[in-house]
Formats: C-alpha cells, structure tokens, sequence
C-alpha cells in the first residue's frame, strides 16, 4: 500500500509535468 | 488528519518545484515558436532538469517534509520518479533527433560543441545511474560503493544538465528566466552542504559508544549503545535511524535500522539486525567502547500515530519483529491494559529473535503471541507453517476491522497479510506497514 502511494505520486508528478510541457509547445505555436 | 494536510502542504510544495521552471518558461515576453515538437521536447529537458534537483531535496532526509509519509514512502518516491525522469530525459533528444536534421548535425562529432557534449554525458550519466540502482546486487556491487558512486554520478549529471542548459541558451532571453536556473544551482548547493557537512558535523558532536552485542538468534545481534555526554534523541517505537559505524560520518557509509528499545528508556538505544551484508556481517565485531554516530528519528510506522481503543495486532516476519518489539515494550512499560496479539513468524525458533522474552511478555502485558516458525521442534503444539487467512481468523477476534494492525517483514508475508486483512473487512487505513528494503 505504501510502494503504490509512492508509485501513484511520482505517476501524478510526471504526467503534470508532460502537460506543462505540452501546454508551453501549444501555446508557443499556437 | 493532521498529518493528511501536512502531507498535502508537502505535495504542494514538491510539485511546486517541480513546476516552477516550466512556469517561468509560460511568463513574460516569450520568443516566437521553434515549432510545436522542438518546444514540446525543449519543455520536457527543462522539467527533467528541474526534477533532477528536487531529487537531492527528496533523498536528504529533511524531516518535517518526510514526517506524514514516512522516510520509505520517500524513498520508495525517489526511485520511482527518478525512473519516470530517466524516460522523459530520454524523450527530450529522441524527439530531437527524429524530427529535427540540424540536431543530427550538431551531434556529428565534427560539428559538435562543449554544451551538446554535456548534454549527451549528462545522460549517459543518468543511464548508468538507472542501470546501477536497478542492478545493484546482481552487479555485485557493495552498497557503500553503490551509495558513493550513485551519489558522485547524480551530482555530475546535474552540472552537466545546467552547461547543456545555459549553453543552448532556448527560452531564457528575460533577466527572470536566465536567473531561474543559477537560483536553482544555489539551493542544490545548499542541500549539498547541509547533507554533506553540517549534518555529519552534528553527528560528529553528538557519539555513541557501543555498550555491547548481543546475540538474539542465529546470524541475529543486538547493538546496544549509549550517547558520550548528551542526551539520546526522543524517538517513538517502531521508528528508525540511520547508523554510522567503523567510519566517520563524512564516509556517507550509513545504513537505515529500526530501533529495538524501549524509548521510555532514555539512558540507551538498542538495534537488532540480522546478517544480511558486507555491513550487517561486520556488527558482532563491533566491540565496546566503539564510536558509533546516529542520525534519528525517521520513520512514520509507529503506535503512537495512531491511536487504537480497541488494542493492536502485530505481524512480523523474521527480523521484521525489532521495530514490533520496541512498540511492545513500550506498551509494557507504560502499563497498557488494552488486548493486543502478535503473530511472529520465522524459518525456527533458534533464527526468531526474542523468542524468550516475547514468550514471556504476556505476563506484563495483555498479549497473545502466536509463534508460526516453519520448521518447528519435535513437541511443538502452536501453529506452524506460512501465515494464512485461516490462521489469522483462528486468533483475531471478531471485532477484527476496529484494530489497527502493524506488520513488518519479508515482502510477500506484508503483502499477503494486507491483502488478507483487507479482505476480512480491516479498512486500509487501520493497515500500518514498513518498506525496510528501500536502500
């Protein structure tokens, strides 16, 4: 129980990150 | 509850760093467009670099931050999102080199310059970093050479990230955005000397002696110390700390081990530790009189967070009984009347440590002990056998979902046994368990 909230905690961090990544791109080049 | 909102303070404040670079890159005046692959992939090195710092804030074992979770939840947090930074690390070049011709160029070794060259270390740096962790024991290396190289390698691929960034120069044509990353620099090296000097230097003023070793079972030794003219940290039972012994606190040769005395008792502090490795080997050597340096407390599994009307179940596996006996003699010496149980199970008695004592126990405390050793005595009449549903039924009363359980040991013991309970109607959050293996 404990791995899967460390596991589902760096899956969030991650995924936020992409995002941001992808909004920056989309905004950048309309 | 208090500690669920420190622990989402603490989220917030982690992916708030984590974010932070990628949103100074949204502000202000930015440049127009690379195109949409080229920034997508540009954003993604800079999130990783960011994430890359953090990492030194996660593994330097700040306190309050690793209070709500526990330092193994932290740990357990770093591998995870070190191997999810190693796949978007990766990601920014691939994107790169399969969608852009003029950074195939830039990497001909004819063509390339300082910053790539950093660039392209840095990685293979974080790739040897991955492929080191993962593979530890069956690359036979030893876990000081480990902890050292992992350690020199992060260090390394962080610098090298930082060149390839200020030497691409994409994206950080304001004063605010050239200053982010200098300012990230500067914290990181803070962590650095907080982790590397001020923190052994305090270790180095507060030593232990050895007092002695005591042999608890086979290939099982109970370090006993006492503080050189200060006083021992308060810790809880069920907490661990992180020991230095045969070195200086400078080597960063410490390794995390829970504590198996009674804090009630404030003139010494016990460890019991089973032979396992090169370290673990070496503790019946230790003699008395012997400095040992301990940083603690860590670690959120113990009673004392969470309070139980009704009494407490504890599971143990092997050495998985040292935090579970700290807990019980704690309980004993404070007088508790409440009904607890403890399910302890091991390969023979003569491997279970305090067997005795723990046989004896219930004649201070209000305990039932259910030994489970594998290969019992010819006149053995308890259980035996692995740890089932069947026999944690026989022994736990019906009120079963209103106890709050502990369980420590070998991983598939913990995982059976919380898979089982939970299914027996105990909710998750009564289920208490300790990763011991996260180095």
């Amino acid at each position: 129980m404990r791995e899967m909230l460390a596991k589902t905690l760096a899956v969030l961090t991650a995924v936020m990150i992409i995002f941001l990544a992808a909004a920056f791109a989309l905004i950048q080049n309309g | 509850m208090r500690y669920f909102i420190r622990g989402l303070f603490w989220i917030t404040v982690y992916l708030g760093m984590a974010l932070f670079p990628c949103l100074v890159l949204l502000s202000g005046n930015m440049p127009p467009g690379y195109g949409y692959l080229w920034d997508f992939s540009l954003a993604l090195g800079y999130g990783a670099a960011s994430m890359m710092a953090i990492m030194f804030f996660l593994t330097a074992r700040f306190k309050r931050p690793a209070l709500p979770f526990g330092v193994d939840v932290i740990y357990y947090f770093h591998k995870y999102i070190a191997l999810l930074l190693f796949v978007i690390v990766a990601a920014h070049p691939a994107i790169l080199l399969a969608t852009e011709p003029v950074v195939r160029e830039m990497l001909k070794p004819a063509q390339i310059n300082r910053y790539m060259v950093a660039g392209v270390v840095s990685f293979l740096l974080l790739t040897l970093i991955v492929v080191s962790s993962l593979w530890r024991k069956q690359l036979n290396i030893p876990y000081d050479t480990w902890r050292l190289i992992h350690a020199l390698l992060a260090i390394a691929a962080f610098i090298l990230a930082l060149i390839h960034i200020e030497g691409a120069g994409y994206y950080i044509n304001t004063p605010a955005k050239r200053l982010i990353w200098p300012l990230i620099m500067v914290c990181w090296l803070l962590i650095q000397l907080y982790v590397r000097l001020i923190r052994p230097l305090r270790l180095l003023s507060t030593p232990y002696r050895v007092k002695e070793v005591i042999k608890e079972a086979d290939e099982v030794y109970t370090l006993v110390v006492e503080p050189r003219h200060h006083e021992i940290p308060a810790y809880k039972p069920g907490q661990f700390a992180w020991l230095t012994m045969f070195y200086s606190p400078f080597s960063m040769k410490e390794h995390p081990f829970s504590f198996s005395s009674n804090p009630e008792q404030k003139d010494e502090l016990r460890f019991t530790i089973k032979e396992l490795g090169d370290f673990t080997k070496r503790i019946k050597d230790a003699v008395p009189d012997q400095t040992v340096y301990i940083d603690a407390p860590y670690g959120a599994f113990t009673i004392d967070r969470h309070p139980s009307e009704r009494g407490y179940v504890f599971i143990a596996g092997g050495i998985g009984i040292a935090p579970l006996r700290s807990m019980l003699r704690a309980l004993a010496d404070r007088k508790d009347q409440r009904p607890h149980i403890l399910f302890f199970a091991g390969k023979s008695l003569e491997k279970m440590a305090f067997y005795e004592e723990l046989k004896a126990l219930p004649d201070q405390l209000n305990l039932k002990v259910v030994f489970l050793p594998q290969h019992p005595p010819a006149n053995w009449s308890g259980e035996t056998g692995y740890l089932n549903r069947e026999i944690l039924a026989r022994h736990l009363p019906t009120h079963l979902p209103e106890l709050n359980y502990f369980i420590c040991g070998p991983a598939p013991l913990m995982d059976m046994a919380e898979k089982e309970l939970h299914a027996m109607g105990v909710p998750l959050q009564n289920l208490h368990s300790e990763l011991f293996d996260f180095v």
